[in-house]
């Protein structure tokens, strides 16, 4: 079973224990071979450590990197920033202005009540009957002597 | 408020700034990549991790809160990007042959350089760095990503407790307890291979 200060050792080789809790570490590792043995060997490890070679990245890494810098699709930031630049942005909202006041005026002439009016007749009833129409398509009648057909059941079906 | 010139060029890059982001890659990439290395066992992976770290870097930029150090910001970048690809599944078999860095001290590991054993400067077996460096890249891969994580910050970077605390978003005390037990583990493969009861290049 190990020490209750076992945990404590390795922080204690790097220097990490505050004071007071260094000084109650040796103390104990005055009295416990144990700890005394671990210690001894965190110590060559952490020494073991740093005689590793150190791994040195390749040359080309940095224009490596740079060029996936280039690489990558614009931002949403930098899309909106190049958007907002003065050269689009003037003409932007030119043309922004020109289609608001199309819109207006369209609003203003556009569909009036006098237009209903100048409907052929045929297709104003259609349009009011477009349901009923639709029912007709769904049955497959769809000519005129279909049509003429479908008026004579309706007529039959009056009182 | 007075930055210093890391979280200075840092801001620079949030700006978009590529200059100041090749700055900060000259200074940093070498511990980027030692890291990654560390944490893979694979150089050429370590090579590819080290330079989506640093795109991850330049497109998180603004995420940066000066408040918190340029390199414990860096390093959570690092730690989080390597965590992620190897809960991806797709380093385990690379790090069960650790590959050792193609440095010139490889050159001198392949039987000049004793390393001493644990009782003193004159161990019965001592072992060539080309065989410690496989041993320490055996045990690493033994740890849980969080302990190698703070093994290596602590051990090949020189980062203090509390930066590695904030790095890995943990407390100063779990990250004691992550050293510790990474720095035992470390140490018994050594230990064991040693005294020659596991050969160098096999998981314990």
């Amino acid at each position: 079973m190990s020490c209750a200060y076992e945990e404590d050792l390795t922080a204690y080789v790097d220097g990490e224990l505050p004071p007071p809790h260094r000084a109650r570490v040796e103390a104990h590792l005055g009295t416990c071979a144990a700890c005394q043995g671990t210690e001894r060997l965190l110590r060559v490890t952490v020494a073991r450590m740093a005689r590793l070679p150190a791994f040195t990245p390749s040359p080309s890494a940095r224009r490596d990197v740079l060029a996936r810098l280039d690489a990558l699709p614009p931002t949403w930031r930098e899309r909106l920033a190049a958007l907002l630049r003065p050269g689009l942005l003037v003409p932007s909202l030119g043309v922004a202005a020109a289609a608001v006041l199309a819109l207006l005026v369209m609003g203003r002439g556009g569909v009036e009540p006098a237009a209903l009016d100048e409907l052929d007749a045929g297709a104003f009833e259609v349009a009011t009957n477009l349901e009923l129409v639709e029912d007709y398509e769904v049955l497959g009648l769809d000519s005129s002597d279909d049509l003429e057909v479908v008026e004579n059941l309706h007529e039959l079906g009056t009182p | 408020m007075e930055w210093d010139p890391d979280t200075q060029a840092l801001l620079k890059v949030a700006a978009g700034d590529k200059q100041a982001f090749a700055w900060l890659f000259d200074r940093h990439h070498a511990s980027v990549a030692r890291f990654a290395f560390r944490f893979v066992g694979d150089p050429a992976r370590a090579e590819e991790l080290t330079q989506d770290i640093f795109v991850k870097l330049y497109r998180h930029a603004r995420a940066y809160k000066p408040t918190a150090k340029f390199k414990t910001f860096l390093f959570r970048v690092a730690t989080n990007h390597c965590l992620n690809e190897m809960r991806r599944g797709e380093y385990r078999v690379a790090r069960s042959l650790v590959k050792a860095p193609d440095t010139d001290a490889d050159e001198d590991a392949a039987g000049a350089v004793e390393v001493p054993g644990p009782d003193g400067d004159r161990p019965d077996q001592a072992l060539s760095g080309r065989e410690l460096e496989a041993a320490v890249g055996v045990a690493l891969g033994d740890l849980s990503d969080r302990e190698r994580a703070a093994f290596t910050m602590c051990r090949f970077e020189g980062m203090a407790y509390r930066d590695i605390a904030e790095a890995l978003e943990a407390s100063e005390a779990a990250v004691k307890s992550l050293i510790h037990r990474a720095t035992l583990a470390v140490a018994r493969r050594i230990e064991a291979l040693q005294a020659g009861t596991v050969p160098a290049r096999s998981r314990a």
